[in-house]
């Protein structure tokens, strides 16, 4: 595992349980350089200042809130810094939770825990206690000059923690405009529906799941490399279902079909 | 209403939904511009080749993938799309789920899935596939592509609409038995600091409501911002002591905790 990215200490009432932060996932994306197309060098940003059309370094930076029509609250970074909050390297678990309340939504970013210093028993019960009660903890950690709003849970032998999206972040629905039918879904379109459903369940392995595109990018690359011409195919298109009746009956027939062979 | 970020169709089985899709998440950060801070103008970021040091207008620039040796190859953005799937523009339904097999550290981004189009037939398409979910309370899993890549989706309902949720696949999340100094089966705890522990849990035990956390940070910038233009500078607080100054003595602490929430 990667080294820890943060340290510092969970609080439960005055137990405190010495912990280190460790990202949980790794993007795996194929990553490009923007380059000048007629040679291939490589692009730079440069910051060139609008008035002098002369680049600045970037110590010469500050930061500008926009009021209206180009007017500027000029703030130096370490005045955004300050916004911060606690540095005082602790998270207190200051409210414990059903999960099976906290939609997945509110979830943005997943960490792993270890135990810090000499916080092995601490960390184990804390851990335990998680499980035993099935609550996560709610708190709030600042980390890289920001405050993010967390949850704490049990995961396999191991504290998970997932920074938080706010309520008020979040699109409600009653703000979309969902064109209803102008009738509902006959009972046998639903019962059919459901049976197309309980057809393709199935129990979830992330393992099956292959990010295929990644390997076509990578063999893109291979095949550019070689020197070979990449043909450019037409998209197709897929045309809306008229007769929803008749398409989900068809669905279950071809469905039938499948299972027997 | 947010505007669409992708258009296509949801096909289940044979049934086509077209539908677009919006986020489902609002940005109230605070933006910020970079300024001179001599003068106070606004700095703009441009591309320079840095071979030829000219500034490259935005179609003279492609991308490159660079190989370990240094070496690269120009792939473009014409030569991407050549590898996207014939039906980019579906989202096709592979298999249903329960919500509760996935763990949450799967979900990436969300965003609401709405009937495209005005016909009556998306509308009533759309609301069968809300419906159903609803009812074998199951959440679909699919691909699409988007932007130049291919996501894993989950699909569910969320108070009456589709919500979508773009995944991690399953080798972009680590193993947790790597992680040092987790669960270590020679500090379990004994069955009484067990019990007092779950104690405190459950007496700081309440109902999930979303709206009583607020985001103090974005108020805290926006204080920030508001006393820097009446003309007030700002100093970083000073850290507070940490809390760990407590000792090892586990049983001590739960108990004392115990008696202070209890009064």
């Amino acid at each position: 595992m990667a080294r820890s990215i943060w340290n510092g200490t969970i609080t439960l009432g005055l137990i405190a349980v010495p912990i280190k932060v460790h990202s949980a996932t790794d993007s795996h994306t194929v990553h490009f350089h923007q380059v000048h197309a007629e040679d291939g060098a490589r692009i730079k940003q440069k910051r060139i200042c609008s008035k002098e059309g002369k680049e600045v370094p970037y110590k010469e930076v500050s930061m500008g809130y926009e009021l209206r029509g180009g007017e500027y609250v000029l703030l130096e970074k370490e005045e955004i810094d300050a916004a911060a909050g606690d540095r005082s390297h602790t998270i207190e678990l200051e409210q414990f939770v059903d999960p099976a309340e906290v939609d997945p939504v509110f979830y943005d970013k997943t960490y792993y825990l270890g135990a810090g210093e000499d916080g092995e028993d601490a960390y184990r019960l804390l851990l335990d206690a998680l499980g035993r009660a099935k609550r996560s903890g709610i708190g709030r950690w600042v980390f890289h000059n920001r405050e993010y709003l967390v949850s704490v849970r049990a995961g396999d032998d191991v504290l998970v923690l997932h920074t938080m999206r706010f309520a008020d972040q979040l699109v409600r629905v009653e703000k979309l405009d969902i064109a209803q039918p102008s009738r509902k879904p006959a009972k046998r379109e639903l019962d059919m529906a459901e049976k197309l459903v309980e057809s393709l369940g199935k129990r979830f392995r992330p393992g099956s799941f292959k990010d295929t595109y990644r390997d076509r990018v990578a063999e893109l690359i291979k095949r550019k490399a070689e020197g070979e011409e990449i043909e450019l195919p037409e998209p197709e298109e897929v045309e809306a279902t008229d007769d929803l009746s008749a398409a989900l009956e068809a669905s279950l027939g071809d469905g039938r079909r499948k299972a027997r062979r | 209403m947010p505007r669409s970020l992708w258009s296509g169709s949801l096909s289940f089985g044979l049934v086509n939904v077209p539908v677009v899709m919006v986020t489902a998440v609002r940005d109230l950060d605070l933006h910020f511009r970079q300024l001179h801070e001599k003068d106070g103008a606004p700095i703009e970021v441009q591309r320079w080749c840095s071979k030829e040091d000219v500034e490259v207008p935005y179609e003279e620039i492609t991308h490159a993938f660079e190989f370990d040796d240094g070496s690269q190859v120009i792939i473009t953005d014409e030569e991407l799309q050549s590898i996207e799937p014939r039906r980019t523009r579906t989202i096709e339904i592979e298999q249903f789920v329960e919500m509760d097999e996935v763990d949450a550290i799967y979900f990436d981004h969300p965003y609401y899935l709405l009937p495209a189009g005005s016909d009556d037939g998306s509308a009533r398409a759309y609301r069968l596939l809300v419906d159903v979910m609803a009812r074998t309370e199951r959440a679909a899993l699919g691909r699409f592509v988007m932007r130049a890549k291919e996501y894993l989706a989950i699909v569910r309902t969320h108070d009456g609409a589709l919500m979508l949720s773009t995944m991690l696949f399953a080798d972009e999340v680590r193993d947790s038995g790597d992680v040092e100094n987790a669960a270590q089966k020679s500090h379990k705890p004994s069955a009484k600091e067990l019990r007092a522990a779950v104690a405190v849990i459950e007496e700081l035990s309440g109902t999930w409501d979303p709206g009583e956390w607020k985001d103090r940070y974005r108020r805290r910038l926006q204080d920030v911002v508001s006393r820097k233009r009446k003309g007030k500078t700002i100093k970083a607080p000073e850290p507070r002591d940490t809390a760990s100054e407590e000792g090892p003595d586990l049983m001590a602490a739960l108990e004392q905790t115990l008696a202070e929430m209890r009064g």
